[in-house]
């Protein structure tokens, strides 16, 4: 507290690092609760905000931190300080420029887009993904509250459309040591290491890896994705603690079952089964950790269940009927391009309904 | 009765049912204005002699409500600035009213209805009703088409209806009876928390064989008495007439008036809030020195006094030396100092939340000692929803707070931010600390005023047609 108050002078108006203050106040807000009082009734306040809300997201990650770090090695450490890192700056950069405070939203999006990366990736292609990500998907549009695209799964998007190659040869096959890849740092210049088949490529090449290995993630993927288990277990943690709707997740989740079922059922050596689906590539962790974004997703909660329910269709679908392998990615963008528009007919309905009261 | 939102926090302080008596005041110091009242015509003089229940002041935009001195003792106008102070204080005579010389021609014009009327509006009784809609002092002389009785208040910290009603089961159904002479064929809904509970089998039988109360239960949840809430799940159109709504207090103020003709000069508040010692209920008259009651209950010092209840009270400030006549209830809220170091991450065992990100979820429920810090720094909305999820009016507030950002007038009035009941949960659950109830009410005025003047240039405009008509006319 008290370095805090010694260097205040300099980043205050006419010091020299004036404009430095969005970082200085992050800074001392982040380490010290801030000092604000309520100005107006109701005189006292939720202990919730905004950055225990993004922590509580952090949280639940760390099971799937732990799979990711045990299947494939802490090469995930450096490419989450760069992640970090590069991102940090972009927020930091936007928000000097804008004279705003830092906001939290970025917590979240750091430690989100290693994991829905392959391990292999170079490390720049992480700095200019998530760079990109949070300044095309974030703050051109305003900064956190006012984004209409995930960070990440832009970071991620524009990855896979400028870098194809890379992001589709990166992977790595699971450790299957007792202590899996834990002391290994696995580079794509470890050929032994680097496989090109995931769970879906292999299913479109028609051989289904088994559940069991899906459902405990030593399977290659994603960092964060291969690991159903791990998934599951943070995401029932947000759950519960409301950061993240279950109206999204039960909707994604439910129609991507419906779907594939009706798939399996009409062509059964065509296409998976529905459990396959469910715990394959990133549709668990899309579900519970992408699409329930609050910003993103709809406001209401008849919007969330048809954009949920959208979102689990078209992930399906693309996985199924097109070229890719993964629709996850896509299927959230859409179902966040279409998530203002579902706002906007349901709060029309209710302002109508609204109109006639009293 | 089926309700929306709500949410009870749990907080430590809640007043004890038991009623204390404040020792006799040395001095009186009594506000001129109140949360709907401004007394502006002051009947009295500097160094004149005033015996209790004597009208101090009037309030003539309200018919006249009168500011009655609680104690006899000896005007003193300039002593404080906005209050009207009695010294050298005598104990109350406790006189009877005895109506005055023009009163028998207000009972010819009006019959004995209109004296009752009368006795309630002079002897301090009336100040106690208040319009379901508006929240304004309803006309004493009006007819209603509705009376919500209400034993419940549920706001954290004020004065409780079981409290007040201890021992005093005969006053309230007495009450209840004069105020049935007001009506005709309208209904009284008398609302309780509990039909079963013995209170109200007790007062079942003292009122039976009148049609004219309903007895309503509603649950004990934050802010469902509100009585702008009530009248609409009970169907009470708002231009079918004003709605008369009246507390437990109000009722025993009645009863006071119309049986004993005493004027109502002590009234019973609650002192609360995490900074109270032992909170209790206390019997105070207008005008007792907040800062002796503060001196006595409060734990510590630097503290923020709220006159009223945690959610939606006002802070007392500190020119303001005396209970005001409408208060239900002293919260006293210690300050914020000291800041947590990495406070959101902490696991949050004793802290009580909306959300469910805190460890104290998994604990039974507990109450929880607050302060006034924000707990968080302000952010855009992040679009959680849980302000539309704990609204008991069933608006959205997230959305029209977007409006407001954008200063989209218009459709902020068409988001019915109307029917907003100012309960202060939207900014209580607030994960970005957005003041929404504060931008709510500003935003209610702005509208109502933008609408009046639009009614104004309407008539002005149909004044000008009227008089270029006649002009026409005229030459013929």
């Amino acid at each position: 507290m008290k370095i805090f108050e010694k260097v205040r002078p300099a980043f205050e108006e006419g010091g020299k690092l004036s404009v430095f203050m969005p970082v200085y106040e992050a800074m001392e807000n982040f380490f010290f609760a801030p000092s604000a009082t309520a100005p107006a009734a109701p005189f006292v306040r939720d202990p919730l905000d905004v950055k225990r809300l993004m922590t509580m997201v952090v949280v639940a990650l760390v099971p799937s931190l732990f799979a990711a770090f045990y299947f494939f090695g802490w090469r995930l450490v450096p490419m989450i300080i760069v992640s970090y890192a590069a991102g940090g700056v972009v927020e930091v950069i936007f928000a000097i420029v804008r004279k705003e405070k830092i906001a939290e939203g970025f917590l979240v999006t750091g430690m989100l887009f290693p994991l829905i990366l392959p391990p292999g990736l170079p490390l720049w292609m992480v700095a200019v993904g998530v760079a990109f990500g949070v300044s095309v998907g974030k703050e051109l549009f305003g900064g956190t509250g006012r984004n209409i695209f995930n960070p990440a799964i832009v970071g991620r998007c524009f990855l896979a459309l400028a870098y194809p190659g890379p992001m589709s040869g990166n992977w790595i096959t699971a450790g299957t040591s007792p202590f899996g890849r834990m002391l290994q740092y696995v580079t794509p210049s470890n050929v032994d290491a680097v496989s090109a088949a995931t769970p879906l490529v292999l299913a479109k090449q028609g051989n289904l890896v088994d559940l069991s290995h899906m459902l405990i993630g030593n399977v290659s993927g994603s960092l964060g994705e291969t690991s159903a288990v791990a998934i599951i277990i943070g995401g029932v943690f947000l759950l519960f603690t409301r950061v993240a709707n279950w109206r999204t997740v039960v909707s994604i989740l439910g129609s991507a079952a419906v779907m594939s079922g009706i798939l399996h059922h009409a062509d059964p050596v065509r296409f998976a089964p529905a459990l396959w689906h469910l715990c394959a590539g990133g549709l668990l962790f899309g579900a519970f950790f992408m699409a329930t974004d609050p910003v993103t997703s709809p406001i209401s909660n008849a919007g969330k269940w048809i954009c949920g329910i959208f979102i689990g269709i078209v992930t399906i679908l693309i996985r199924n009927f097109t070229g890719y392998v993964e629709g996850v990615m896509f299927a959230i963008l859409l179902g966040n391009i279409v998530a203002p528009i579902l706002d906007e007919i349901v709060i029309k309905i209710r302002l109508r309904k609204l109109a006639c009261e009293g | 009765m089926k309700f929306k939102g709500g949410y009870n926090i749990l907080l430590e302080g809640r007043p004890a049912a038991e009623v204390k008596r404040l020792i006799e005041p040395k001095e009186l110091y009594i506000p001129l204005s109140s949360r709907r009242f401004s007394f502006s015509e002051v009947l009295v003089e500097q160094g004149q002699h005033v015996e209790d229940g004597d009208v101090l002041a009037k309030d003539p935009d309200n018919y006249g409500v009168p500011l009655l001195a609680a104690r006899g003792g000896i005007v003193n106008v300039d002593k404080a600035d906005g209050h009207i102070v009695l010294t050298d204080i005598f104990p109350p005579k406790g006189k009877t009213y005895v109506p005055e010389k023009d009163l028998p021609h207000i009972v010819k014009e009006m019959g004995t209805a209109g004296m009752k009327r009368h006795k309630l509006l002079s002897l301090g009784a009336w100040q106690f009703f208040s319009d379901a809609y508006t929240g304004r002092l309803p006309d004493p002389l009006g007819k209603p088409q509705a009376i919500i009785a209400s034993t419940v208040s549920l706001e954290p910290f004020v004065a409780r209806g079981d409290a007040q009603l201890k021992n005093r089961l005969l006053q309230f159904t007495r009450g209840l009876e004069h105020l049935q002479s007001f009506l005709e064929y309208q209904p009284i809904y008398l609302v309780m928390p509990d039909i079963s509970s013995s209170f109200a089998s007790n007062v079942r039988k003292h009122i039976r064989g009148y049609a004219w109360a309903k007895l309503i239960e509603i649950p004990l949840k934050y802010p469902y008495d509100n009585f702008n809430l009530l009248a609409r799940r009970l169907g009470l159109k708002k231009d079918a007439g004003p709605i008369w709504c009246i507390r437990t207090e109000g009722l025993l103020a009645i009863d006071r008036v119309l049986t004993v003709s005493k004027p109502c000069l002590v009234r019973i508040i609650s002192i609360g809030g995490p900074g109270v010692v032992s909170p209790v209920h206390l019997k105070a008259m207008t005008g007792y020195p907040v800062q002796s009651i503060i001196d006595k209950y409060a734990s510590s010092p630097g503290v923020r006094i709220i006159n009223g209840g945690i959610l939606d009270g006002q802070a007392v400030s500190p020119d303001v030396l005396g209970v005001c006549t409408e208060c239900r209830g002293l919260t006293v809220l210690p300050e914020h100092h000291e800041r947590e170091f990495l406070g959101f991450v902490r696991p949050g065992w004793d802290r009580h939340s909306y959300s469910e990100c805190f460890l104290s979820s998994l604990r039974k429920s507990f109450r929880e000692r607050l302060d006034t810090a924000v707990r968080g720094e302000l952010r855009p909305c992040i679009s959680c929803n849980f302000c539309e999820e704990v609204c008991p009016a069933g608006i959205m507030p997230h959305l029209i707070h977007k409006y407001l950002y954008r200063d989209l007038i218009e459709e902020v009035d068409h988001a019915r931010v109307d029917l907003c009941v100012e309960c202060g949960l939207c900014s209580y659950v607030c994960p970005s600390k957005i003041e929404l109830r504060s931008q709510f009410i500003k935003a209610k005025q702005l509208i109502e005023e933008e609408k009046e003047e639009i009614r104004l240039e309407k008539m002005r405009e149909e004044e000008m047609r009227e008089q270029a008509h006649s002009k026409q006319e005229s030459p013929k």
